[in-house]
């Protein structure tokens, strides 16, 4: 058990910089996740801790240990990788009880024990029937499991785990999930986890390090990154349906402010989050621009007006969910979405009062391109 | 429609008995030949005749087959033997590092390129003042040379074959880069590795050049030895069928057992974790 210190690395491969300046610090039996799309430099991250890429700059410390010019042998971490890369000579068992064998190790297990350790692994994450097949035997999901097998089947000083659970179906993902999370809670030992599916990030994280393009968005608790984005690309990244950005200007009219995206779609600002909304808004052409963020779930879809601030549009689309339905609107440039807990069976086109709840309007600038793909 | 499934099934089959005449009858008629008379092989019409062993008592108690087939079992392996030490590394690390950038790899395939007769000159030389012509050190090292770039080359094939996370994965686990070669990587490359030393065996029993220019009594090789019943007088037929027909045995045996092995090693690839 260790934490897990890293300052300014660097990494970088030929012209593209796959990590670019990433300071963390991840306490002692933390639960640790990156989370970013494909390309923001998770792996990458992960894979210099582990020691098999080294980092063009910057410092790891595994515990107190400066570690950067240590070989992945000796800086005792256990690792799952993401294509599995099982030994495909060796069966299941072998595979789980490769690590135990090795000689750097200094627990040395009978093979009574080693045959226990592996068995009770294997049962855990439900693959104890396979133990004698060859990795060729088996499925993707369960090649998955006996790589997360392998790695967790060591008490190391840190699990790194990259997409350990992602090629899982959706239902033996939830189980893993829990199983993982009851796992690390048990072992208490720092686990840095490597994921592009907020959900899991989420369900399972002490902290997550947002990663864009190699630098570091925002670290936060799942709290944190979910109520207080610090920026759209952190607001986009979490969230199903995705968080609603709108691109609009403050225009003062009396002694009002008022967010306007055209004459049909503009509403009133209240006075408790005008001071974020000018703190952030920038002069754009003569005009004070701001990018609003809010969450379907805060934006009201009504036939009647509630208050004062509502305004209509036109409905694009409904969907509906089992309890629930997903009202889409068509902006100029992206999809206003708003959902709804209450079965709906509006028509397109029929104009319906949109009201938001302005204690969850998020503010930010402009980091991100806004389209309707 | 069956009649023309028939006519395709018998040109198949007319076509795999003209390649099997093609190539199995130079070796049957060897082998008939080592048991014809002087009188017999010189009649080659003649069908039927009174088979006779006075060629293999000629050529087992006059002529000396042993003494060279044990001077080409020693060459063989001992240079294969060497050609695995020296290639297997080189592969593994033209493969993982890159060592050279690729200039090193192709200079090794470089001493491939030109006719052996090129380097037999300057090597000749060197021999002669090093004490090294008509040796079995002399034979070995000249094969390692004209092996090696070969297997080299083969083994760096295999060895790319092997996905590098599977080795990241083996240090991770606790393992050093030399425990991993021996307990993951080699394991995975052993039908390649098997192959190449096969195709090193044959080639270095087979070779005749380096055997006819760097050897004269000593450690005389068979494919020379063959030659050596072609007198300036006479050429004893007989005894040298036999030669021959004792001479190909090795790779025919070591071939017949091989052949799914070979094919094996041959389709070698898709290592998935």
């Amino acid at each position: 058990m260790a934490e897990v210190k890293v300052e300014n690395l660097t990494k970088s491969y030929g012209r593209l910089v796959a990590v670019n300046d990433v300071s963390f610090s991840c306490k002692d039996g933390e639960f640790f996740t990156f989370l970013g799309p494909s390309g923001a430099g998770k792996t990458t991250t992960l894979e210099l801790i582990a020691g098999i890429k080294k980092p063009d700059s910057g410092k790891i410390y595994i515990g107190d240990e400066l570690v950067n010019e240590l070989p992945p042998q000796e800086r005792d971490v256990a690792m799952a990788f993401e294509n599995y890369s099982l030994y495909p000579h060796f069966s299941v068992y072998e595979n789980i009880a490769f690590p135990l064998k090795a000689p750097t190790r200094k627990e040395k297990l009978s093979s009574k024990e080693e045959r226990k350790r592996v068995e009770e692994m294997a049962n855990l994450l439900g693959i104890g029937e396979l133990l004698d097949r060859r990795p060729q035997h088996l499925s993707g999901g369960q090649r998955q499991r006996v790589s997360l097998a392998r790695a967790m089947v060591r008490r190391p000083r840190v699990y790194l785990l990259d997409e350990p659970i992602a090629h899982l179906d959706a239902k033996l993902k939830v189980a893993a999930r829990t199983t993982l999370k009851r796992l690390a809670t048990k072992l208490g030992t720092t686990i840095i986890y490597v994921t592009h599916d907020y959900k899991e990030a989420l369900a399972l994280s002490d902290r997550i390090l947002i990663l864009r393009a190699g630098l570091v968005e925002q670290i936060g608790t799942a709290e944190d990154v979910y109520l207080s984005p610090v920026t759209d690309f952190v607001a986009r990244l979490i969230g199903d349906p995705p968080i609603n950005l709108i691109d609009g200007e403050l225009v003062s009219v009396d002694d009002k402010f008022l967010f306007k995206v055209n004459d049909e779609f503009s509403f009133e600002i209240q006075k408790e989050i005008l001071e974020k909304a000018q703190r952030i808004a920038r002069q754009e052409n003569g005009k004070l621009k701001v990018r609003i963020g809010i969450r379907p779930v805060y934006v009201g879809v009504s036939e009647e007006k509630l208050s004062p601030n509502s305004f209509q549009l036109p409905v694009y689309a409904v969907e509906h969910e089992a309890d629930s339905s997903i009202v889409t609107f068509e902006l100029k440039d992206t999809f206003l979405i708003a959902k709804k807990n209450k079965k709906v069976n509006w028509g397109i086109s029929d104009k319906v009062y949109l009201d938001f709840d302005q204690t969850h309007i998020h503010f930010f600038k402009k980091t991100l391109e806004l389209s309707k793909r | 429609m069956a009649k023309a499934v028939l006519l395709k099934k018998t040109l198949f089959w007319i076509g795999v008995a003209i390649l099997l005449f093609v190539f199995v009858f130079p070796i049957a008629w060897i082998f008939v030949t080592s048991f014809k008379g002087r009188v017999d092989i010189m009649v080659p019409t003649r069908i039927f005749f009174i088979p006779t062993l006075e060629n293999y008592i000629y050529e087992f108690y006059k002529m000396p087959l042993l003494r060279e087939m044990k001077n080409s079992a020693i060459v063989t392996v001992a240079s294969t033997a060497l050609v695995m030490a020296v290639s297997l590394p080189a592969g593994y690390s033209f493969a993982r590092f890159n060592t050279g950038e690729g200039h090193l790899l192709f200079f090794t395939l470089t001493t491939r390129m030109f006719p052996p007769a090129v380097a037999a000159i300057p090597f000749f030389f060197v021999f002669r003042n090093w004490g090294l012509l008509d040796t079995h050190m002399g034979l070995v090292l000249l094969y390692l040379y004209f092996n090696m770039s070969f297997a080299t080359f083969l083994l760096y094939g295999f060895f790319r074959e092997i996905p590098e996370e599977l080795e990241y994965a083996a240090m991770v686990d606790g393992y050093s880069r030399l425990t991993i070669f021996r307990r993951v990587i080699f394991p995975l490359i052993a039908p390649g590795a098997a192959i190449t030393t096969i195709f090193c065996l044959i080639f270095s029993w087979n070779e005749f050049f380096f055997g006819y220019i760097f050897t004269r009594t000593v450690a005389r090789t068979v494919s020379f030895g063959l030659i050596s019943h072609w007198g300036s007088v006479v050429v004893m037929w007989g005894p040298m069928a036999v030669g021959v027909g004792i001479a190909i045995l090795p790779t025919l045996i070591g071939g017949w057992f091989m052949q799914r092995f070979i094919i094996r090693g041959l389709t070698f690839g898709a290592v998935k974790g």
